[in-house]
């Protein structure tokens, strides 16, 4: 054989036996999913997949349109308050966060954290009316949204269809019967999980497609933006079930009998989704020392006694000159006790700042630490996805009061323009009978607009996308690892 | 060097070149078996339990590693060039386990393309399927509803469907009734005429003399004797057997060991 030859022969021997690969890949993908359609598992899985999903966008989008009511009920209530006054530093102007489209299918936080914030032109916001303090029940049983079915459902049926993939073909005989034949150990596996994920996918997407379809119809009108998103939620479902089908395979190709490797499975299930992301937090806790709310709200309240037993001596000291006319008195202990109050207010707002912001730092320190050590579970990597994607995730929170405190500066200096005063301190009104006219009701419409700006998908992209890779690496190493196991597996 | 047709011996289909098999736990389950499986021929393995005969048809299958010798399928080392072999190989096991959602002719299907072959009409698989005896209206079944005997013939028609030259058989007619197992080995009778070379294990001492060319004893994973056909004529092959197993022809001057002595 002349040099040329030689290579030429080499690359058609690795073409045949890429061939050779593909097709076995091909029939064994198409033999499991043949396998699965058939099977009983699949028809129950099927059955129970089909219910819980369109179930959930039934609920999720009756769960909206609730919030959408509320959310626009809260806000006709909030002009109805400010047209029913005649002055502006009467009002209680409260802003709402509106919900989020997605909410209805990852309802993430979105019905743990506040939702009301009443607006003051200065000091601390605090955002409150949970959906799950107007409705506790909902709080002890979560709702039946698509991180759950996927999170929780999903993953056990991932389990339960590949826990014997590879052991239950060793006891029932066919493995041997299948490697009698040549076909490779790497076609026979790839086609196994290939065909296991295809099959099972299907079980998911149908419902899903049907789900999707139904969501205009019940009067939830998705944006594109918002249909990529749901994409994408949709695809980490399956990279994250993925996970659970490449780890029970892997399990079921180091152990003999499929009853070991269920045990097996469904243990590091219970790890992975239950107790990691659990246990995440509390290590997190006990690591990163965040101080309490009650000893940071009697610092607070410490520090403003102190301020005034500071001012008393001041107070005491305050006189009027003799003779001056109570008309002339008043705005004169008007504004004494304004400047005292305002320079009090600023010294209380110094303290609070920064111990806001000292607590919000460790509580952000806190958080990347526990999202960090529960980046071990799948079940967590998935949650992170999901909710950022949904635009449930604890972003929203921290998007919404920061959103707040920018209006804050907007409505502060809207209440000054309108009452002529900076906020904060004791406001003392005298009003002269005699000068007293009829006074108009407020037009809710100067109020400046509150606008909780939404992030793009590309925002969201950026940060969800990490923890999708992360999906993808979980399975391209537990795929690695049931790969490297089966390789080693006795066919006997 | 002139030859006459008749001194021409084909090369061996199935051949083992001192073959031993001993697994990590020390145990030698085989032990330098040679054996050579020319086409046209059956060379019945007998032996007891952990005599070494599965081992043997796991080593030519690839199931295991030889810790000495080679197993060669058409001359390729089943070891070594594994894919290459298995093409050359068919095997049907002890009790045949398909997948029991799938019908008869699913599986056939399934294993048949396995096996490489995926030109076949369903005609071509019924007809397989009614040569080894099938009822028509079990084609459409499924596996989980079949008998013993009729996945055995299920697994034979994947067997012949895959048409390879040499076929391997472990203990294939444990377990069948008579009738089944009388269909069973004019089966494999046929399947020799054809031209495959059959290596069988099996415990069943009368269907081994009935049918096979070659009659291997295996005790402890070695093989203890090797005799053909004609050398049984009119041999008790049973009591044979039973005094290679009890050690008796290495120590005492047996009757049967002096009649299969060359004269």
């Amino acid at each position: 054989m002349n040099n040329r030859a030689v290579p030429l022969v080499f690359n058609l021997l690795f073409l045949n036996l890429l061939f050779n690969s593909i097709t076995m890949f091909k029939l064994i993908l198409l033999k499991e999913l043949k396998e699965i359609i058939q099977s009983n598992r699949f028809v129950i899985s099927f059955a129970v997949c089909s219910v819980l999903i369109i179930l959930a966008f039934l609920m999720g989008a009756q769960n909206y349109l609730a919030s959408q009511a509320q959310y626009e009920a809260t806000i006709q209530e909030n002009r109805a308050q400010i047209a029913a006054n005649t002055e502006w530093y009467n009002i209680n102007h409260t802003i709402t966060l509106p919900p989020q489209p997605l909410m209805a299918l990852v309802n993430g936080v979105s019905s743990d954290i506040g939702r009301n914030i009443e607006m003051r032109s200065r000091g601390e916001l605090i955002a409150e009316n949970t959906r799950f303090n107007d409705e506790p029940l909902f709080a002890i049983f979560r709702f039946l949204d698509l991180e759950f079915i996927f999170g929780i459902v999903l993953s056990l049926f991932a389990i339960i269809f590949a826990y014997d993939a590879i052991n239950g073909e060793r006891t029932s005989g066919t493995l041997k019967l299948c490697f009698s034949n040549s076909i490779s150990r790497a076609s026979f596996i790839a086609g196994k999980f290939t065909g296991s994920f295809l099959g099972l996918s299907a079980a998911l997407l149908i419902p899903i497609l049907i789900g999707a379809a139904l969501l205009p119809v019940l009067g939830i009108e998705l944006t594109s933006d918002e249909w990529l998103r749901l994409t994408f939620i949709v695809f980490s479902g399956l990279a994250y079930f993925g996970v659970f089908l490449t780890l029970a395979i892997g399990i079921s190709s180091i152990t003999r009998r499929p009853s070991t490797s269920f045990l097996l499975s469904l243990v590091v299930w219970i790890f992975a989704v239950l107790i990691i992301p659990r246990s995440s937090v509390m290590i997190a806790g006990r690591m990163v020392d965040v101080p309490n709310l009650d000893e940071i709200a009697s610092q607070k309240n410490n520090y403003r006694i102190q301020l005034f037993d500071e001012d008393r001596p001041k107070l005491q000291n305050f006189s009027i000159p003799k003779g001056t006319p109570p008309a002339k008195a008043f705005p004169l202990f008007s504004k004494f006790m304004g400047e005292l109050s305002e320079k009090r207010q600023d010294k209380i707002e110094a303290l609070e700042e920064r111990l806001n912001e000292e607590l919000e730092n460790k509580k952000r320190e806190q958080q990347k630490l526990a999202f960090s050590i529960a980046r071990i579970s799948p079940a967590a990597v998935f949650t992170f996805a999901v909710s950022r994607l949904a635009g449930t995730s604890l972003d929203l929170q921290h998007r919404f009061n920061d959103s707040a405190k920018e209006y804050q500066k907007l409505y502060s200096n809207f209440m000054e323009e309108k009452t002529g005063k900076s906020s904060g301190g004791i406001r003392i009104i005298v009003s002269d009978s005699d000068e007293q006219e009829e006074k108009k009701n407020l037009d809710p419409d100067e109020m400046p607009a509150f606008n909780f700006s939404e992030t793009s998908f590309k925002e969201t992209a950026n940060s969800s996308f990490t923890d999708i890779g992360l999906l993808l690496l979980f399975n391209l190493v537990f795929f690695g690892g049931a790969f490297a196991s089966f390789l080693r597996y006795d066919l006997r | 060097m002139e030859h006459t047709e008749s001194n021409i011996t084909p090369a061996p289909m199935l051949e083992a070149r001192n073959l031993t098999k001993v697994y990590e736990d020390g145990i030698k389950a085989l032990d330098n078996l040679n054996l050579k499986v020319e086409p046209g021929k059956i060379f019945a393995m007998l032996g007891g339990n952990g005599a070494g005969k599965t081992t043997a048809i796991n080593l030519f299958l690839d199931f295991i590693q030889p810790t000495e010798g080679m197993a060669l399928i058409n001359g390729i080392n089943a070891n070594k060039e594994p894919l290459e072999a298995k093409k050359h190989v068919a095997f049907v096991s002890e009790n045949v386990q398909l997948y029991p959602n799938f019908t008869a002719m699913q599986n056939v299907d399934f294993f048949v393309r396995l096996g490489g072959k995926t030109h076949y009409s369903r005609e071509q698989y019924e007809a397989a399927l009614h040569r080894v005896g099938l009822q028509s209206s079990a084609f459409d079944k499924k596996l989980k509803d079949f008998s013993k005997g009729m996945r055995q013939k299920t697994g034979i028609a994947i067997a012949i469907l895959k048409d390879a030259p040499a076929i391997l058989l472990d203990e294939p007619t444990s377990g069948l009734d008579p009738k089944a197992g009388i269909e069973f080995i004019r089966l494999i009778g046929e399947l020799r005429n054809e031209g495959k070379a059959i290596l069988m294990s099996t415990h069943d001492i009368f269907r081994a003399k009935e049918i096979s060319d070659h009659v291997g004893i295996l005790n402890n994973g070695i093989l203890m004797a090797e005799h053909s056909s004609d050398d049984l004529r009119g041999v008790d092959l049973e009591n044979l057997y039973v005094e290679y197993m009890a050690g008796y022809m290495e120590h005492t001057e047996s009757p049967i060991a002096n009649a299969l002595k060359p004269s």
